[in-house]
This record gives C-alpha cells, sequence and structure tokens, in this order.
C-alpha cells in the first residue's frame, strides 16, 4: 500500500535509479543534486530514470503510479523528484 | 529461432519489411519471424504475398516517427511496435529484434525494456567492417551523436569485449577515430578522450594503438576497434557506402552493361554492402537489438535479421556483458569509479 512507504524510501528508490543509470556511486548522490549541473543528465537518462523509478513503486504499491511526461523537465534536483512522487502516490 | 521484427520501421515499411521476413526464411526455415505491427496492415501485406501462415504476427498499434524525440515518444508510446518488440524479446516471446525505423527509439525501446549492462550508460552501435587486412569493429555508428570523452572510453570498453567475442582476439587493438595518427591530432574532445581511453583501458588486455584515421575502417589499419561518437560514426559509415554506389556508377559509365566486370565489382565489395552486412548491433544491453538503415531494402532486412539470429546464437549479449564485467571489474580495481560522461542522444 501506498501509506507503507516513507518519503526516505521513496527518496532511496529514486537515488537508486539515478545511480544506476548514470552508472554513478549511491552516495554521491544527495536531495540537492542537480540532474543537470551535477549529473550532467540528458533527456534519455532522465526519462530512463523515470521509468525505473515508476516500475519500482508500482510494485511497491501494487497499484498505478505515473509521473507526467510534462513534469520531467521541471524536476531539477534529486529531491524534488522523490517529493514529486511522494505527492502522487 | 524467433526474431520480432519492426513492421512500421524505415522508408519503405511495411513492404520492404515483409519481403525481408520472408526472404530471411527462404534462407532459414528455422527461423521464426514475427512481425510487430498493427494486425490489419499485416494481414493486408502477408495476404497479397500468399504467406499468411508462413510469418506470426503481434499486434502493436502506434509507430514513432523519424521526428520524433527517441526517449519521450518511445515512453509516451506503450504500443509502439519497437517497444512491444522489445518487450516481448524481454518476456521471452522472441530471442531478438529487428528494426531499420528510429535508431534513438530502438535505442530508447532496448534500453528501458532490456536494462543496461555494468560499465555502459550509452549503448553504442557497433558494425563489424570487413576491411581489406582484417575485421574492424566500428563504434558508435549513431546511437549517441555526442559522445564526450568519458562515453569514448566507455564506448572503447565496450568495442574491446565485442571484439573479444565475436572476432575472437584475445587483446584487441582499440583506436580513436581522428584526423591524424599523432596524439595531438584532433578536436578538445578527441584530444581529452585519448587520455581517457589510454586510463580506461590501462592494463587490461587490450591495447589502445592511439588515434586512426577514416580510411583504416575500411583498409584495415592498426586497429581492430574504432571508436568514435555516433555522428562521426554515422558520417563515415554512409561516406563508405556511398563511395561503393559512386563506383558501381564508374564502372558503367565505363563498362557499360558487362556481366562480368560487374560480377566481379559486387564479388569484391560484398562484404561490405549494406544489402548483406546485415545491421548494426546494440552493445550494453541485455538483449540482442539490431538496427538497419532507414533506407533498407528487403534484402537489407533479411540480412539485419540473420544478423539478430547469429548474436542469439553465438552468445553475444552475455558473453559482451561478461567481458564488459571483467573489464570493468578490472578498470574500476585500479582506477576507481568512472566519470560521468556527458552525452547527447538524438
Amino acid at each position: 500500500m501506498a501509506d507503507a512507504l516513507t518519503a526516505d524510501e521513496v527518496f532511496e528508490i529514486v537515488r537508486a535509479a539515478v545511480a544506476r543509470v548514470l552508472e554513478i556511486d549511491p552516495a554521491t548522490v544527495s536531495r540537492t543534486t542537480s540532474f543537470a549541473a551535477d549529473l550532467h543528465a540528458d533527456s534519455l537518462a532522465l526519462v530512463e530514470v523515470v521509468e525505473i523509478v515508476e516500475g519500482a513503486l508500482r510494485a511497491r504499491v501494487h497499484g498505478n503510479f505515473e509521473i507526467d511526461d510534462d513534469d520531467i523537465e521541471d524536476l531539477e534536483t534529486v529531491g524534488a523528484a522523490a517529493d514529486y512522487a511522494v505527492a502522487r502516490l | 529461432m524467433r526474431i520480432a521484427v519492426d513492421l512500421l520501421g524505415g522508408d519503405h515499411a511495411p513492404d520492404v519489411v515483409v519481403d525481408g521476413a520472408l526472404l530471411a526464411l527462404d534462407a532459414d526455415p528455422s527461423l521464426v519471424p514475427v512481425l510487430v505491427g498493427p494486425i490489419d496492415i499485416a494481414a493486408d501485406a502477408l495476404a497479397a504475398r500468399d504467406a499468411r501462415d508462413r510469418v506470426e504476427v503481434v499486434a502493436a498499434s502506434q509507430v514513432i516517427e523519424m521526428a520524433e524525440h527517441p526517449a519521450r515518444a518511445v515512453r509516451a508510446k506503450r504500443d509502439a511496435t519497437v517497444r512491444v518488440a522489445a518487450r516481448l524479446v524481454h518476456e521471452g516471446g522472441a530471442d531478438a529484434m529487428v528494426s531499420v525505423g528510429s535508431t534513438g527509439a530502438t535505442m530508447a525501446a532496448a534500453l528501458f525494456t532490456f536494462g543496461r549492462v555494468t560499465g555502459v550508460t550509452r549503448p553504442p552501435l557497433a558494425i563489424v567492417v570487413a576491411a581489406a587486412a582484417h575485421p574492424v569493429v566500428l563504434l558508435d555508428v549513431g546511437s549517441t551523436v555526442e559522445a564526450g570523452p568519458g562515453l569514448l572510453a566507455q564506448f572503447a570498453l565496450a568495442g574491446a569485449a565485442y571484439a573479444r567475442v565475436r572476432l575472437g582476439l584475445e587483446e584487441p587493438r582499440v583506436g580513436l577515430l581522428s584526423v591524424g595518427s599523432e596524439d595531438v591530432k584532433g578536436d578538445d574532445t578527441r584530444k581529452a578522450a585519448y587520455d581517457a581511453i589510454d586510463a580506461a583501458l590501462g592494463e587490461l588486455p587490450a591495447r589502445f594503438v592511439g588515434n586512426v584515421e577514416g580510411s583504416d575502417v575500411p583498409l584495415g589499419g592498426p586497429a581492430d576497434v574504432v571508436v568514435t561518437d555516433g555522428l562521426t560514426g554515422n558520417v563515415l559509415l554512409k561516406g563508405l557506402e556511398g563511395m561503393l554506389t559512386r563506383i558501381a556508377h564508374g564502372l558503367t559509365a565505363v563498362a557499360g552493361d558487362d556481366p562480368v566486370v560487374h560480377r566481379a565489382f559486387r564479388k569484391a565489395t560484398a562484404a561490405l554492402d549494406a544489402d548483406t552486412v546485415g545491421g548494426a548491433i546494440l552493445l550494453g544491453v541485455d538483449g540482442v537489438a539490431v538496427v538497419g538503415h532507414g533506407a533498407s531494402n528487403a534484402g537489407a532486412v533479411a540480412s539485419c535479421i540473420h544478423a539478430a539470429a547469429q548474436a542469439v546464437t553465438d552468445g553475444v549479449v552475455p558473453n559482451v556483458t561478461a567481458a564488459l564485467a571483467d573489464l570493468v571489474a578490472r578498470r574500476r580495481l585500479a582506477a576507481g569509479p568512472p566519470v560521468m560522461p556527458a552525452s547527447v542522444t538524438t
């Protein structure tokens, strides 16, 4: 269920996705890490992160969870992405 | 062997795709081409060829156009032909996928669906060129048009792993495509990539031979693996193919329709002909995906299907994955984690 996931757990899911897509150490990714300025993540990387996060959260909440395509470019930091996901759960 | 084929990919779909699937089947009856696309379009095309019972069809209702942003389109169009084809492979309904449509969309579909293997953030497209002196793995030939030094170093590792598997080389020689063989030649990216590849390969069972030139690809120069960004690689590949066509035209002007001359030319260049060589394979994704020219004819589509089947038979994915993991593990042990590369994908 959605309420089984804490904000910290959602952040860990996002952080793991970012680390996996960009092949970096998860420990180097914090809430304030910027996708563009710090990670140089391009649009393909961002979409891939979104796909992984959606899949992981769907599995955890046993239901539908989607991130709006129009919102992807507005999520500037990893923390902002995690907060966005928490709000939509 | 079941090969999922994007019915709507390419400039001349669906006709050349269907004809290519049937050609592949004629040459190898053990193949099962699975056309992925709208059922009605597939049915009409197969009926027109009296081939309804020869090929399987899996429904997919959407197509990704060449002008669309690949990643966003693949994400938005869950029922796109390339996405369904990738899903089919991932879920075990097919052994490999082939598309002669949008390269970026095929790469994104494969990446999102198959997943990546260790050591790869952007899967490069690799092709084996039957060069005069020895085969040459050329990559990237169109997957990522802008690649920074870190990404080019990744391509070098992936290319070395592929050469070990595909060409059976214990210590592949890796070169960086530039405008001259001296280490000071090239733009800032090439100069930085020179050092990055040198450091990445280091003490690994692969040898960096420095810069190589475009002519080293068809002739077979000092490198078994030639690394470049997707833009330059694609330009080089199409330039080589265009040159073959130009020479064929020149022969016609000189020798007319002399069948002996043209037969000799075809024989001499068959190993370089896009219609017979097969497509390029995506390295670094956990599944076989082969991409062909948008302008492919039926022969080229059939060739891509055969190349995909051969890649499955050869175990290219598990073997490259293992070879790459080995190279990456050694590299990380020696030099620490890689720097995140900057890249732009079409």
